[in-house]
């Protein structure tokens, strides 16, 4: 599947893909992970989280694993996600498109006092 | 865990499919969340679960949205309902222009009252971590202080206690201080702060640095708005020098301009009273020994001036805090009791010392606004469901055509939501529009005003409040329309506007409802307009007609006595000699427009140890302040130029004090002092009490010193005049430059204005509250009006045979006044027992009557009463003079 009719990524489906890209994450260290590197601009609340993680399973960039976390870390109610290989190419595309405009902007505004 | 409890409930919102995938995760997110913004206090914990209902709300509501995208049936229903609805709007512009304006009133009044509130109470205050700071104060339960400021000494043993990461920040009082310049001087308004305060509270300047411990007496730093206006702007300004109370300061920063520190709800009984925001910030230190520099403070333990900011260490709470210092202020109390006998410490959250005092108006504000927009949302739902015995046909063949009755409710919810949404759209640009109004009549010293302004909560809440208020007047008429039945409905061909004998008792039973809530509504707005003609009533103990007032503050050239008594009689030889001034004079403290200082007084005669001195204010009279103010002299004499400084010393007191030391025994002659080594000064004379720190408040004990035997730095003038006080402003101010441009002459007000400004909360109170009642009144009229008027409208045939039969026009209109009356008469009487119940929440913002105040207990109800009537009298008199013959045509 062409990866380019997924973007552009919205911010917070963006910081999800961002969260899981170091490996499978359950919901709320996805929600810690992105305040604590936002420096608390972006916080999930549940709502917005699991919603954004519905369309993603639906959507197939990213996957809920059976593998579970020693037994004295884990708790049988969570859930862990992972990436797809499908996530990893739109995540990949959203970057260069970031990339590319961040370059334009740069190209567009050099001269301008910051 | 409670809240756990009730959210595990609110997930059901969600679609099944939905919940039983995630509802684990996301209540195990909601349990750390939630902990987490309990720790950090209630506060963060209420704007939590607010923020939680706007997630549920919004992604539920879209989870539902998408699960039936995928049949795409109900999709394209949702769709074509809102087209359906947009063409009924067009259809029936006035209809729609009339229910978007109500609702935009209703929800726009609620937007902008939570849009004050949202700035005011919940938004976090701008430091770091607002959660973990916290005010430590000095109490004295003797003297019925709890939030006194606090000692210099007792600051440093308090730094002791380890609940504090952090307790290094104390400043002292904002003070006007001179700031000279080539033009002349002008007031800035300064307060000292020990370094590291900044770093506490987690900002940094927007320019330069902040203090260090060598800074003291030398460097400065301003507020955005200073560097702005007096600095250009300019980024060169760092290492500007300003002279500021004649010592040349280094400018080393700027700080940002959302930055204030202090609040003026953050100072202690001292301080000004009027909102200054601070221009400058002064490096504070202590020094053991007496130095009257700025920035400087001595070592003591008997003066009290510090006001102190803390952060609690992670984990700590206030209560532990509280018992922490409590327990030094003990300890301090039994080693040194000359001076800490009566003193003990308490903690108070900043937030809550920041606002607190503001909730229980604005709570009381959101409270009137609520029941305005609840009292729009009954008219609305009686007057869509007179539209939906319009509208029963058109239901009734879209039931006929296969349309399912949720369906038919959801249909009319759609576009009921949408006039909501319309009307919160609308509300919004509104408020945005007058909220400079609204705030420029805001009581200047309420906290956080410049943070008021129409953020993300606030779009959030007016769109939440749209949604529920679309959904809340569209339910009934909903359920009665889907309701319709068929057969009936299809029959009655053109006369389909009758409603059913169920309809019309749920109109009636509205109608009851909205009497009610204006009665509630308007039974509050009566009794806070009592309360401020009573305060307005009070005899504040001098005549506030034709007087100026004024401060100025002295350069610091005129260091000794004698320098300033010279300055005092050149300036007011001057002021006496302007044509129209009658007299002038003046003193350390303004009533009603300055705080107060207090001293400890010895009796002669009395074997009470220093501690147990009572404590009475004291102030300074300058020249002829009492006949200026028109404070009459009870007994003995005011102050000659006879009690000068070679003089015995002599005092002047006030009937209060007079009373509380001597009771009925003459004061005159008697003798007081204020430190057991001072000289005793004798009591010359005994004034009237003069209320001080607000019209409320009752007189206290206080006493003046001449200006003669010790004169005053930064005094207060007050001119009384023949005419207009405003009018001489620019003349005194010229007078004043005469005699000296150095000296900085700031608030330069009309006693009149001072006394107004001095009830501007309250009155700030009242008039949105008069406001909401006058809407509920006009509300209450239009829902009887309009329920009488269909009401003659559907009976328009039984009145036309009743006329045909040879009833009177007389009867009838006393039958259709009487079928209103009654209705307004059960909402009135329900309105009233609701009010017993209800008004005791506004004990607090009541003065001089009580919460169930007979005469306006009486009032309301009548006046209602005669407004019901007469929105009954005008659809009578149309059924009085309707035609037999016609009515029995139609």
């Amino acid at each position: 599947m062409d990866p380019a009719r997924f973007l552009p990524l919205t911010p917070v489906v963006f910081e999800i893909m961002l969260a899981l890209a170091a490996g499978e994450r359950h919901g709320y260290e996805i929600m810690q992970d992105v305040e604590r590197r936002t420096d608390g601009r972006i916080v999930l609340h549940p709502g917005t989280l699991y919603r954004a993680l519905s369309r993603l399973l639906d959507q197939g960039l990213i996957e809920e694993i059976d593998a579970r976390p020693a037994a004295d870390r884990d708790d049988e109610r969570r859930r862990y996600y992972r990436v797809s290989a499908l996530g990893r190419a739109v995540a990949r595309a959203e970057v260069e498109r970031l990339a590319s405009q961040v370059s334009a902007a740069r190209r567009a505004f050099r001269g301008d006092r910051a | 865990m409670r809240m756990a409890a009730v959210y595990r409930q609110l997930l059901r919102a969600y679609p099944r499919a939905f919940r039983e995938r995630f509802a684990d995760g996301m209540q195990q997110a909601f349990r750390h969340r939630y902990t987490e913004a309990v720790r950090r206090g209630r506060l963060a914990a209420a704007l939590f679960l607010l923020r939680t209902l706007a997630d549920i709300a919004f992604n539920a509501a879209a989870a539902r949205l998408n699960a039936r995208e995928r049949t795409p049936m109900n999709w394209r229903s949702l769709g074509s309902d809102a087209r359906h609805a947009a063409r009924m709007f067009l259809r029936n512009p006035v209809f729609t222009a009339l229910a978007v304006a109500a609702l935009a009133l209703g929800i726009g009044a609620n937007t902008a009252i939570f849009t004050i509130v949202n700035g005011v109470l919940l938004k976090p205050l701008p430091y770091l971590d607002p959660g973990g700071l916290v005010m430590v104060w000095s109490t004295n339960a003797i003297e019925h202080r709890d939030r006194d400021v606090v000692a210099p000494l007792d600051f440093l043993d308090y730094r002791k206690a380890s609940a504090f990461a952090d307790l290094q920040a104390a400043y002292s009082f904002i003070v006007g201080a001179a700031l000279t310049t080539a033009a002349g001087s002008e007031q800035v308004v300064t307060t000292a702060v020990t370094p590291g305060m900044f770093e506490m509270l987690g900002r940094t300047p927007a320019l330069g640095r902040t203090f260090t411990p060598a800074d003291v007496q030398t460097a400065v730093i301003v507020s955005h708005r200073f560097w702005r206006s007096h600095l250009g702007g300019d980024a060169d300004a760092l290492g500007r020098v300003l002279t500021i109370a004649d010592q040349p300061r280094t400018v080393i920063g700027v700080m940002p301009a959302d930055f204030v520190f202090p609040y003026k709800s953050m100072l202690g009984p001292s301080g000004f009273s009027r909102s200054h925001d601070v221009d400058a910030w002064l490096p504070l230190a202590f020094v053991a020994g007496n130095s009257r520099a700025t920035g400087v403070a001595m070592l003591t333990r008997s003066v009290r001036f510090l006001s102190v900011v803390g952060r609690l260490k992670p984990g700590a709470t206030v209560t532990q805090a509280n018992a922490e210092i409590a327990g030094i202020a003990r300890q301090l109390a039994t080693t040194y009791p000359e001076s800490n006998r009566t003193v003990g410490a308490s903690v108070v959250p900043l937030h809550e010392q920041a606002v607190g005092a503001m909730r229980p108006a604005l709570v009381l504000l959101l409270a009137g606004v609520g029941f305005v927009l609840l009292m729009a949302c009954v008219n609305l739902a009686n007057l869509l469901l007179a539209r939906s015995g319009v509208r029963q046909r058109e239901m009734a063949v879209r039931s006929a055509l296969g349309a399912d009755r949720r369906r038919l409710i959801a249909q009319t919810l759609v576009e009921t939501v949408l006039l909501a949404l319309m009307g919160g759209g609308v509300a919004i640009g509104v408020v945005n529009a007058s909220m400079g109004a609204l705030l420029a009549m805001a009581p200047a010293d309420m906290p956080r005003l410049g943070e008021v302004h129409a953020d993300a909560t606030v779009i959030g809440y007016t769109f939440l409040l749209s949604l529920v208020t679309g959904i809340a007047i569209g339910v009934v008429p909903a359920v009665a329309a889907s309701r319709a039945e068929l057969q009936t409905a299809l029959k009655s061909g053109g006369r389909g506007s009758t409603a059913g004998r169920g309809q019309r008792r749920l109109r009636s039973a509205l109608v009851i409802a909205e009497v009610a809530l204006a009665v509630v509504l308007t039974l509050g707005a009566g009794l806070l307009l009592r309360s401020f003609l009573s305060v307005l009533a009070v005899d504040p103990g001098f005549q506030s007609d034709r007087l100026l007032t004024l401060q100025i503050a002295v350069p610091q050239k005129y260091q000794t006595p004698a320098h300033r008594l010279a300055l005092y009689r050149d300036l007011f030889t001057r002021l006496e000699s302007i044509p129209g001034v009658q007299s002038a004079g003046g003193t350390t403290r303004l009533p009603l427009g300055s705080t107060n200082v207090t001293t400890r007084i010895g009796v002669e005669g009395s074997d009470k140890p220093p501690a147990a001195w009572p404590e009475v204010e004291f102030r300074r009279a300058v020249h002829d302040y009492f006949e200026t103010m028109g404070i009459p002299v009870l007994r003995g004499r005011s102050f000659t130029a006879a009690d000068n400084a070679e003089a015995p010393p002599v005092v002047v007191v006030n009937q209060t004090m007079a009373r509380q030391l001597f009771a009925d025994a003459d004061p005159v002659g008697k003798r007081i002092r204020m430190s057991p080594t001072s000289p005793w000064n004798t009591i010359v004379g005994v004034i009237g009490d003069v209320r001080h720190s607000g019209l409320e408040a009752p007189a206290a004990p206080e006493m003046y010193i001449s200006y003669l035997q010790g004169p005053p730095t930064n005094p207060f003038i007050v001119i009384r005049t023949t005419g207009d006080p405003a009018a001489l402003a620019a003349t005194v101010r010229g007078e004043l430059r005469a005699v000296d441009k150095e000296i900085a002459a700031y608030d330069i007000r009309p006693m009149t204005q001072v006394r107004a400004d001095s009830v501007s909360q309250r009155r700030f109170v009242l008039l949105l509250v008069a406001a909401f009642g006058a809407l509920a009144l006009v509300m209450a009229a239009v829902g009887v009006y309009g329920v009488m008027a269909l009401i003659v409208t559907e009976r328009t045939c039984e009145i036309g045979i009743r006329l045909a039969l040879g009833a009177q026009p007389g009867s009838v209109l006393r039958l259709v006044v009487g079928q209103g009356v009654t209705l307004a008469a059960i909402g009135i009487a329900l309105g009233v027992a609701a009010s017993f119940a209800v008004t005791p929440l506004l004990t607090t913002q009541l003065f001089g009557i009580r919460p169930l105040d007979p005469a306006t207990m009486a009032l309301v109800p009548a006046l209602l009463m005669a407004i019901a009537a007469l929105a009954c009298y005008l659809p009578a008199r149309r059924a009085m003079r309707i035609d037999p013959v016609d009515a029995l045509r139609a």
